[in-house]
């Protein structure tokens, strides 16, 4: 829904070949979303899939399927698209294109947060799932700006000094949450661990519905902002000269992009890499204007977490490869190769 | 009536101020060269004008009115700015780049007729109409300046701010560039102010130009006013001689020594002042 919303809102100058990448991964993400319905623990064919939909199917499949099943792909799908959208953001707001909301420590501040948190309450269920993603929002925050503030040098913050000061500040955070799991209880460690390597835990609605709000809001905002990225993107005194305030327009546009990936971080866990991945892809085809930019990388990084994760579950069945894992085993190397490519 | 005007305007880094009681008045409907060299403030001055830094003290009034009271957004619909070496974002089609030129005059999400118009317009202006569909990391130098300056256009201000829009480029594209401003400022009656680092192609394209020097107005006018053997020996520190350019009558400056203060003595004889001034006036004659 949310991806159609923002689809509908596209411009009317986008290029035919633009409206051609937008129709594909639409279709992309509509055959990823049924083969992922028919797969997992208990298998279903695409008929019976069908049926149980239709009210026909048995009582089991009808479990699977509405409790188990859609709410996680559907969580999948918003969490891809929140990370994607986030890093599109960060990349264009801090013209970087090695800017993520995991690299930059964005992702291990929220995740910090929310592990806290659990602390206080005895049992997984007894959290409020609503609180985590403002909870998470806060750490994101604190984190991001930890990062900005120790790579701002000489009234500028360059590429490769961003990622270094994201990279330790992430570093920091996850030794402290290494810290923090020793004192748990094995069935506590088991879940903070798997957290931590990105698996979506959050398969249930409360979570879709603690996740859903965030990106409703914050979807629309970000995309009513492409003209002010495109804008940030030429540099800051083209901007300033265009009629931009420039500071708070980054404040405004961060805000965003941390709220994003902090509501995805803590219904997912650290899934890596998404906010890196998807908007480069998705520059490559459609361009750099966010106006096409931002829709696209969306249906990119939902597809992304989509296939990563139905991938995972279905290998090594009936045990479970976190998402994040197999989103790290392509991301990673592309992280290195956009590295070894960028020129400062 | 001369629109934008700087009143004992300070700008400073941190601590330091780089430029101090700086009066200007830019003339309205002309071409103006800010000139000096490395260090003397041409291009803070420059951005201090076009409202992107703030002034320490004093204040740029624009129609009358502080350019720092008014909406950033407005004054983007009066003047625009070109920074120096402008990079655009990878892949990045001139049409697009000229588009976001009309991001001050949008309100929607979506380009207006009116907006498809200016950006058809201001491609045919600057000659980049068959390179609208390429990316602009594609371009040559000249092609690539020709875009952003379209641009800038797109924005429909009356003045324009261009930071050393010739730099790095080949003379024919100099040439090129500063042709189609001048033909921006004849024809199209915009007003232009430009950082140039070149004194004659700044005496030859500008009908006023000033002079900076350790972030101090030295000397303002018209370029015959300016280039003279005094000017270039104290704000440059070398000696040159002044001839008329054959074709025009402007003065063009060849320097060939160091100024004393550099600790070497002219060992050429130059010709009195008298003497180059008459060329001036004959080369004048000829032309007019």
């Amino acid at each position: 829904m949310t991806i159609r919303s923002l689809w509908s809102g596209s411009s009317q100058s986008r290029t035919r070949r633009t409206r051609t990448v937008m129709i594909a991964l639409m279709l992309l993400l509509v055959a990823a979303l049924l083969v992922s319905l028919d797969t997992g623990y208990i298998r279903m064919s695409p008929v019976e899939v069908v049926r149980t939909f239709a009210g026909a199917g048995s009582t089991e499949d009808e479990l699977a399927l509405y409790s188990f099943r859609l709410p996680r792909l559907l969580i999948a799908v918003l969490l891809g698209v929140g990370l994607a959208v986030s890093g599109c953001v960060l990349q264009g707001v801090s013209r970087n294109a090695l800017a993520d909301p995991g690299i930059l420590g964005i992702n291990a501040g929220a995740g910090l947060v929310v592990m806290l948190f659990t602390f206080l309450y005895p049992t997984n269920d007894a959290v409020p799932t609503w609180l985590l993603p403002c909870l998470a929002f806060v750490g994101g925050g604190f984190a991001g700006w930890l990062t900005y503030a120790l790579s701002y040098r000489h009234g500028g913050v360059s590429p490769v000094r961003l990622v270094l000061s994201g990279v330790a500040v992430a570093a920091g955070i996850d030794a402290a949450m290494i810290v923090l799991t020793v004192r748990l209880s094995p069935d506590r460690y088991q879940f903070v661990s798997e957290w931590l390597a990105g698996s979506i835990l959050g398969s249930s609605w409360a979570f879709v519905l603690a996740l859903l709000p965030w990106l409703l809001v914050l979807l629309p905002f970000v995309y009513s902002q492409a003209a002010v990225l495109n804008v940030l993107n030429l540099g800051e005194e083209m901007a300033a000269g265009l009629g931009i305030r420039v500071e708070r327009a980054r404040i405004r546009l961060l805000a965003g992009a941390v709220g994003l990936a902090a509501s995805a971080v803590a219904v997912g866990g650290a899934i890596s890499f998404v906010g890196l991945i998807a908007p480069h892809l998705a520059r490559r085809l459609v361009g750099s204007n966010h106006q096409s930019l931002l829709p696209a990388s969306a249906l990119v990084g939902g597809l992304l977490v989509l296939v990563a994760d139905t991938i995972g579950r279905t290998v090594l069945q009936p045990s479970e490869i976190p998402t994040g894992i197999v989103v790290a085993v392509v991301g990673a190397p592309y992280f290195l190769y956009l590295l070894a490519r960028s020129e400062t | 009536m001369d629109r934008l005007t700087a009143r004992g305007v300070a700008i400073g880094y941190g601590g330091a101020l780089i430029v101090q009681d700086l009066n200007l008045t830019i003339p309205t409907g002309k071409v103006t060269a800010l000139v000096g060299p490395n260090g003397s403030g041409k291009s803070t001055v420059l951005k201090t004008l076009a409202r992107i830094l703030r002034p320490q003290a004093g204040e740029v009034i624009l129609d009358g009115k502080a350019i720092h009271a008014q909406p950033t957004r407005e004054v983007a619909k009066k003047l625009a700015i070109l920074p120096q070496n402008p990079s655009a974002p990878e892949g990045l089609t001139v049409a697009e780049l000229v588009a976001y030129g009309r991001f001050p005059h949008r309100r929607g999400l979506t380009l207006t007729p009116s907006d498809r118009r200016v950006i058809t317009s201001v491609l045919e202006l600057t000659g980049m109409d068959p390179f609208a569909d390429r990316p602009v990391d594609a371009l040559s130098g000249g092609q690539r300046q020709r875009a952003w300056i379209a641009m800038a256009l797109a924005q429909e201000t009356d003045i324009l701010f261009l930071d050393e829009p010739t730099s790095f480029l080949d003379i024919t594209y100099q040439l090129e560039i500063l042709q189609l401003l001048r033909r921006l400022n004849r024809d199209h009656n915009r007003t232009i102010v430009m950082v140039v680092h070149d004194l004659n192609l700044a005496s030859r394209y500008a009908d006023h130009m000033v002079v900076l020097k350790s972030g101090r107005v030295v000397t303002e006018g018209a370029p015959k006013a300016v280039i003279r053997r005094e000017v270039l020996r104290d704000v440059f520190g070398v000696e040159a001689d002044i001839v008329a350019d054959p074709r025009t009558g402007v003065p063009l400056c060849l320097p060939f020594d160091l100024a004393a203060g550099a600790g070497q003595a002219s060992v050429h004889p130059a010709p009195s002042e008298a003497e180059s001034l008459d060329a001036l006036e004959a080369a004048e004659g000829g032309v007019r």
